[in-house]
């Protein structure tokens, strides 16, 4: 028996991952518990899951606020707000409160979020082994490999907060895809576990007597963000609109065609074997999600690692990439024909999803996370 | 000069698609990242077509500048690059 803790960031694309992994160790008896922000651990973990309060209501508030100012930015302007205003100053926010978890805790090992950066740096304080949890495989590829001078400014940033690139363990940084959608070298360290499914508790509803015969596709684009998220979302509901398939859209409520079921939220991973075909963003767990059932994509990347994850998806045959913020009805209902007709993108999600079976998921990276212990 | 930044207004605007630029004129002003909001798929594209067209690579022009200069990258900043260059 150890002790794991998670330190994770507000997010849910961030908590979901340690949800399964944290899942699988309390199921092989293990004691398991989370540093972040209470009420969005709540939903996300198993019953009676042991939380510490890192980012009270008020912070993650003001991240929420923040969040929306971010979401207006274009092109170089994200990035240099999402370090030095977003990741930053959350790594110095939840240093005391994950001081205080591995105080109370005593964990065996720190198992961090890459977007929460006081983990490593309370854990290296400790004198505790500490492992990433890389919740987007795109930071192993350096997408700012080609601006040398930008990629300094960020490893000068880490080093400021934390005297190194806590963004990767030396011991281990579990990636939940696979050597099928990551091209590269990686050192052993460098564990590929695929998507982290199992243990996964998914407690919104959904009206399932809507769904009709037929195909089906999900529409999901994240965070609406502004105008380019709406403009996009109107072009994708014209383009359903002609099509024989029923869409599943993720959006707050709207008008729409006959043949959409608008819905606030989904049970992503219950409503995923009904489906044939999803249209993203490019969300890395989205993507892998819906790869890891064998589902074709669609996807129109808006910032991030989704350009990154967007083309790892066009390598592998597994799907089309639009221009988010100017594809029409007419290029997203040609790209939803294309890898719902054209059985090549069907077949070579199923081949990533090989890739992911063999990966091993959660029981892989608990693996890995029980030889970190053992040293 | 003026050749230069009518022919990269172009290419910008066969990367972009004449739509989207509707009411936009290309100034030598006109940014990459606020203005033309320009997707790194479309940046890709630019950067092919400039190369078939001058053989200048715009990677290699960007990978020298920081994170402010890439911010405030301009059209009359490429089309001096371009013009300096061939």
């Amino acid at each position: 028996m150890s002790r794991f803790l998670f330190v994770v960031p507000p997010l849910t694309g961030h908590v979901n991952p340690t949800a399964s992994v944290g899942g699988e160790l309390l199921a092989r008896g293990h004691e398991v518990a989370w540093v972040g922000h209470p009420g969005t651990l709540a939903p996300l973990l198993p019953d009676g899951a042991r939380t510490f309060p890192a980012i009270d209501d008020v912070l993650e508030a003001g991240i929420r606020a923040k969040r929306e100012r971010w979401l207006a930015l274009r092109g170089m302007a994200v990035l240099k707000f999402f370090w030095e205003e977003f990741l930053i100053p959350l790594g110095h926010s939840m240093v005391p409160g994950v001081e205080t978890a591995v105080r109370a805790f005593r964990p065996d090992v720190v198992v961090a979020d890459q977007q929460a950066l006081a983990g490593p740096v309370v854990a290296r304080g400790a004198g505790l082994p500490w492992a990433t949890s890389a919740s987007t495989s795109a930071e192993l590829v350096n997408p700012l490999r080609t601006m040398p001078k930008v990629d300094a400014w960020v490893r000068d940033l880490l080093h400021g907060f934390a005297g190194g690139d806590v963004r990767f363990s030396e011991e281990l940084v579990l990636v939940y895809s696979s050597k099928a959608l990551v091209a590269g070298e990686f050192g052993d360290e460098v564990a590929f576990v695929g998507p982290a499914l199992a243990h996964r508790v998914e407690r919104v509803g959904f009206p399932w007597e809507r769904l009709t015969g037929g195909r089906r596709v999900l529409i999901s684009l994240g965070t609406l963000n502004g105008p380019a998220g709406e403009r996009f979302l109107g072009q994708a509901l014209d383009a359903v609109a002609g099509l024989d398939v029923q869409a599943v859209v993720l959006a707050p409520p709207r008008p729409a065609p006959e043949n959409v079921l608008v819905v606030p939220s989904v049970p992503q991973l219950a409503l995923l074997p009904h489906l044939d075909a999803v249209v993203t963003h490019g969300g890395h767990n989205t993507v892998c999600e819906a790869l890891a059932h064998g589902l074709p994509l669609v996807v129109a990347p808006i910032r991030d690692d989704q350009p990154t994850v967007a083309a790892q998806v066009v390598a592998a045959g597994a799907g089309v990439r639009l221009t988010y913020s100017r594809a029409r009805a007419a290029d997203i209902r040609s790209a939803l024909r294309s890898v719902l007709d054209e059985p090549e993108y069907a077949a070579a999600a199923g081949s990533v999803r090989e890739s992911f079976l063999a990966a091993g998921g959660a029981a892989a990276a608990a693996d890995r996370l029980e030889k970190v212990v053992a040293g | 000069m003026d050749e230069v930044l009518q022919q990269v207004a172009k290419l910008i605007t066969e990367v972009v698609g004449p739509d989207f630029l509707l009411g936009v004129e290309i100034t030598r002003d006109t940014t990459f990242s606020d203005d033309l909001g320009l997707e790194s798929i479309e940046f890709v594209a630019l950067a092919d077509k400039l190369n078939a067209h001058y053989g200048v690579d715009l990677v290699a022009f960007l990978a020298d500048m920081d994170i402010d200069e890439i911010m405030a990258m301009s059209v009359g900043r490429l089309v001096d690059h371009i013009t300096a260059r061939v």
